[in-house]
Order: structure tokens, then C-alpha cells, then sequence
């Protein structure tokens, strides 16, 4: 049972970097990006392409953060003039175009198989400990980055980000300008992003088109909803606890006895049903932004 | 060559109710309304029940396409009328969650497997030697006649100068003492009708399964965005667009370009070329190709 938790902890941890990073672009910045899971694949195929073509970790990881950065920056190269909600159909399509192309090339990425026996982190320790080694490490980076957005948001910088969000025309006539500052607001975040993405690719051992599906990115946004659109805390407590919630479906299916179904059905009414609930009743998420305070410049 | 006419109005056939609705609803509600996609789906997978617990085809159909109508304006009115107080982007993720919840639903009262309409078999016509069958021709005429129907209702009452009135601008509209609520009801009415007539038009074609809904939202957003959102025929005039770049795409002949005798796409990067050329024509014409809405200064 205790490995169990453990597994699931690991899985929560790699959601709350792709939560944070969601978080930034749309709770801070007011970005509707709903193609978030296209930048967790330039992770998870960074690592898996530099795998199966006998390159180092360390290489799958650069490539990984150089293409996360440059997608992130195309994203809001491409929205520089579109409406919120034209431009959350655009990065949609865009993430759906990075799955129809991992899913077909099989030369490079295995295709609809995927690439599996990926090396995982810590080779040389025994499962238990690597378990362990590996939930340290996640939740170290978690907390870094959940470090480095409050470094982000508290500075002039994360000002200049929400005034962005609140007034566009004001922040541009303040001398903002907003074209850059969403470019390097997506860039910074998509590494959060590919970071999750690289280090899930190593934890499952396998990369497959099935795991940048755009519902996982409507998954994260509901987190977000969840916990509270423009707070870190929220962004991570919103993240664990959807994923501990999924973790314990099956055993509610099989306590009640239903058939198999049911749980990604459970799955679905879960996200849906929260981020309704949510958006209804209890805007501000579980943990509401905090407005003013902090230390401005 | 004939053929590849007919195969690009079927495809625009599947897109084009749909993305009427989702543009029709745009235009008063100011929200693209997700969960239209999933209503299609409703429409489709309720005649089929309908049709198996005994009714005639025509009945069924009418009812399944009736009650989806009711259940657009009873989810509008319970939920996105109080998630727009908020905001077109809370609508947006809201009708998202909403879509959710009906793919849970499907889930566990249709199950996963696909379904059709009980029809004899027939074998297809020929007409300038493209083969079309009769199925084909009957959703054919169904989406033609209710785009012909709403045609009337849109530009040639009272009904419909109201409804356009309306959405140029709600403010002055509501001054000249026209009953902007209850115009806004009527148009997700219709939305509902149209959008469960586009699934009905599908599910006669072929088979219809739960993923159906999911399958629409890119295409019929691509088409409803690339004629303009809220402008109904623009939406036309995208789905045409979107079903020919997706038949071109995997119909021609790459070959001679790359000095083989014969080169075809994948048929999967139909939809991928689609999107792309949402994007492309998006860079070019940021509202779409045919904006109706005047913009003011």
C-alpha cells in the first residue's frame, strides 16, 4: 500500500510542475492555453527520442527545454493578435497537431507504440529505494518551482503580468509591451512544463502518443480551477488532490462493484463535476489569489 | 474528380450544422459554447435509442433532435448564464467541464461500443460516376434543408432581424424594446436542434460511438472559427474550407513532386493540415475570414 501512495504522490508531484506552469500562463498572465500537454511532450519526447537514439539524459534534456521554450514562444507569437478564446482553439489545435505527428512518425518517435524501456532515474539502486530517491526528487522540484513563480509573481515582473491580464490597453500604454511580455511568459513556463514532461518519460519508462491527449490538458486546467486560478499553492494543492481523488476511484468501483467503465466515467464526472462546482460556487478555488501584499519593486 | 466533390460535401456535411450552431450561439452569447459538439452526439446516439425501443426512424429522430434543444436551453439556463456573469472565458471552461460530464454520461448508459440506425441496406447510386449511397443522400438533404430553414428564419422575419439585431448590439436592441433574453433563449434552441440534426445527419451515414462528440470539437471549431465566430454563414463557408483541405491533403498525388511514382499523406494528417490551415488563415485574418461584427474604436 505504502509503495502505492508513494507512486501516486510521484504522479501528483510531476502534475503540480504542469499545474504551476498552467497556472502562470493563465492564472497570473490570464493566457487560455489549452494546449499545455503539447509542451509536456516536447519533454517526455525529448527524453524518450534522446533514448531510443543512444544520446545522454543529459541531451534529451536540453533538447527538451530548447523545443518546450521555442513551442512556448511560437504559442504566443501565434496569439499576438487574437481574441482569449480564439486563441485557446489555436494552441488546442496545435497541441492535437504534435499528437497526430508523434502518433504517426514512427521513425522517430515509435509511433502509436510508443518507446518504452526507457532508463529510469537512479538505475543502479533497488526499487524500493529508487521509489523513494525519485519522490524526493520530484517534490525538491516541485518546491523549486513553486519557489521560482513567488519569485516571478512577487516582482515587478509578475506585476507587469497581472496589470497585463487585468488592463492590456493600460499595461501598453504604461509602456508594457504585451507581445513580449506573453512570449516570455510562455517561454519560462513551458520549461516548467518539459521539465514534468522528462522526468515523467523516465519515471513510466515509456513515451506514447495516448499520454498528450488533450483531455490531460483540460485535466490540468481543471486543477487549477480547483485549487485556485492565480495562487502556486492552490495550483499544487489542486493538483494532488485530483490525482490522489483518481487514485482511490477503482477502490470505490470495486467496494460498490461496478464493471470497468465506470472508472474512467468516475474519471470524467470527477474533473467536470468539480470544475463546475467550482466555477459556481467557490470562484476564487480553494486557495484564493492573494491581492496586493507581497514585495513589490 | 466528381467523387472528390462528393467526398468534401459529405465531410462538410458532418461539420456544417455544428458549426452553425457553435457560430449562431457565438453571436448573441459571446462565448464559443464547447459543449455543442456533445450535443450532436446526444442528438445521434438518442434517435438510435429512440429507434430500437420501437419508434419509427422519423419520430425518433424529431424527438431525439426536440429534446437536445430542451436540454441546450435548460444547461444554458441553470449553468452558462451564471458562469457568463463571471466571464466569456469561465463560459468557455465551463461548457468544457459540461462536455465532461456528457462524455461520462455516454460512458456509463451507452457503454463504449458503437451504434447505428437499424436500416435496410441498399446499394449505392451512381451519378456522374461518383458512388453515393442512399443514406448519404438522405443526411444530405437533411442538412441542406435545415440550413435552408434556418436561412429563412435568420434573414427573412421578424424572428430573425430581432436575433441579428441583437447581436450587433444587445444595448441598443434591448433599448428598441426587443426581448434580448428570450432572443438569447431562442438562438440556443436553435444551436441545440441544429447541432443534434448535424449528429443525427452522421449517425445516418454510419456508426455513431461516444467519442464523437470529442472527434467534432477541432474540425467544427476550425470551421466555425475560420468563417468568423457569430457569423452563421460564415461557418459555412469554414466547414467547406476545412473538409477540402482534409480531402486534398490525402487525395493528391505527392509522388511526381518527390521523383516517386506514388506519395500519400497518412489519411491521419488530414486533420493535422486542417488545423494548420486554421492557424495560417488565423495569422492572416485575425477574426476569422468573414467577420460580421462591426468593431468599433
Amino acid at each position: 500500500m505504502s509503495d502505492f501512495i508513494v507512486h501516486v504522490t510521484i504522479m501528483s508531484g510531476l502534475y503540480a510542475l504542469l499545474a504551476l506552469s498552467l497556472n502562470l500562463q493563465a492564472g497570473f498572465g490570464g493566457l487560455m492555453n489549452f494546449g499545455q500537454i503539447g509542451l509536456f511532450a516536447c519533454g517526455l519526447y525529448g527524453a524518450a527520442i534522446a533514448f531510443q537514439f543512444d544520446l545522454s539524459a543529459i541531451s534529451g534534456f536540453a533538447f527538451a527545454i530548447v523545443a518546450a521554450a521555442l513551442l512556448g514562444w511560437a504559442f504566443a507569437s501565434v496569439g499576438r493578435n487574437l481574441q482569449a478564446d480564439y486563441w485557446g482553439i489555436v494552441t488546442l489545435a496545435l497541441a492535437e497537431v504534435i499528437r497526430i505527428i508523434a502518433t504517426n512518425e514512427d521513425w522517430l518517435t515509435g509511433g502509436a507504440q510508443g518507446i518504452g524501456g526507457i532508463r529510469p532515474f537512479y538505475f543502479d539502486l533497488d526499487s524500493q529505494t529508487r521509489q523513494i530517491a525519485i519522490l524526493f526528487t520530484v517534490l525538491a522540484l516541485v518546491l523549486a518551482a513553486a519557489l521560482l513563480c513567488r519569485h516571478l509573481i512577487g516582482g515587478r515582473y509578475g506585476l507587469s503580468i497581472k496589470i497585463m491580464r487585468e488592463e492590456p490597453q493600460l499595461a501598453a500604454s504604461l509602456g508594457y509591451n504585451t507581445i513580449t511580455l506573453k512570449r516570455q511568459l510562455m517561454a519560462v513556463s513551458s520549461v516548467l512544463a518539459a521539465i514534468s514532461g522528462f522526468l515523467f518519460a523516465h519515471y513510466i519508462s515509456f513515451a506514447g502518443p495516448e499520454q498528450i491527449d488533450s483531455s490531460e490538458t483540460f485535466l490540468i486546467w481543471a486543477m487549477i480551477v480547483v485549487g485556485g486560478l492565480g495562487n502556486n499553492i492552490g495550483a499544487i494543492v489542486g493538483a494532488f488532490l485530483l490525482q490522489f481523488a483518481f487514485a482511490f476511484i477503482p477502490f470505490v468501483k470495486d467496494w460498490i462493484g461496478l464493471p470497468t467503465e465506470y472508472v474512467a466515467a468516475g474519471r470524467l464526472f470527477l474533473t467536470g463535476g468539480g470544475l463546475i462546482i467550482f466555477i459556481l460556487w467557490r470562484q476564487s478555488g480553494i486557495v484564493p489569489e492573494r491581492v496586493g501584499g507581497g514585495r513589490y519593486v | 474528380m466528381f467523387q472528390f466533390l462528393v467526398d468534401v460535401l459529405m465531410r462538410a456535411c458532418d461539420l456544417m450544422l455544428v458549426a452553425i450552431g457553435m457560430s449562431a450561439v457565438y453571436s448573441l452569447m459571446k462565448f464559443p459554447n464547447i459543449a455543442l459538439v456533445q450535443y450532436a452526439a446526444t442528438g445521434g446516439v438518442l434517435a438510435i435509442v429512440l429507434q430500437k425501443t420501437g419508434m419509427p426512424v422519423v419520430i425518433a429522430i424529431a424527438f431525439a433532435v426536440l429534446l437536445t434543444g430542451l436540454l441546450a436551453v435548460i444547461l444554458n439556463e441553470f449553468l452558462f448564464n451564471r458562469m457568463l456573469k463571471i466571464g466569456s472565458s469561465t463560459a468557455m471552461i465551463g461548457s468544457l467541464a459540461v462536455s465532461m460530464i456528457f462524455s461520462a454520461g455516454f460512458l456509463v448508459t451507452v457503454g463504449p461500443s458503437p451504434s447505428r440506425f437499424a436500416m435496410p441496406l441498399s446499394r449505392p447510386v451512381r451519378i456522374l460516376d461518383a458512388r453515393i449511397t442512399e443514406p448519404q443522400l438522405l443526411s444530405f438533404a437533411i442538412v441542406a434543408a435545415a440550413i435552408g430553414m434556418f436561412a429563412l428564419l435568420y434573414f427573412r422575419t421578424d424572428l430573425g432581424r430581432c436575433m441579428r439585431a441583437t447581436s450587433t448590439n444587445e444595448v441598443l436592441a434591448d433599448a428598441t424594446g426587443i426581448n434580448t433574453a428570450r432572443m438569447k433563449t431562442i438562438i440556443v434552441l436553435i444551436s441545440g436542434v441544429m447541432a443534434a440534426l448535424g449528429g443525427v445527419a452522421i449517425a445516418l451515414k454510419g456508426e455513431v460511438d461516444i467519442q464523437m462528440g470529442m472527434d467534432l470539437l477541432l474540425p467544427v471549431f476550425a470551421s466555425a472559427i475560420l468563417g468568423g465566430l457569430g457569423n452563421p454563414f460564415g461557418a459555412i463557408a469554414g466547414a467547406l474550407l476545412i473538409s477540402f483541405a482534409e480531402t486534398a491533403v490525402t487525395a493528391v498525388n505527392f509522388g511526381p513532386l518527390l521523383g516517386q511514382v506514388v506519395a500519400f499523406l497518412p489519411v491521419a494528417y488530414a486533420s493535422a493540415i486542417s488545423f494548420l490551415l486554421l492557424v495560417a488563415a488565423l495569422l492572416w485574418r485575425p477574426r476569422g475570414l468573414f467577420v460580421s461584427e462591426v468593431k468599433r474604436v
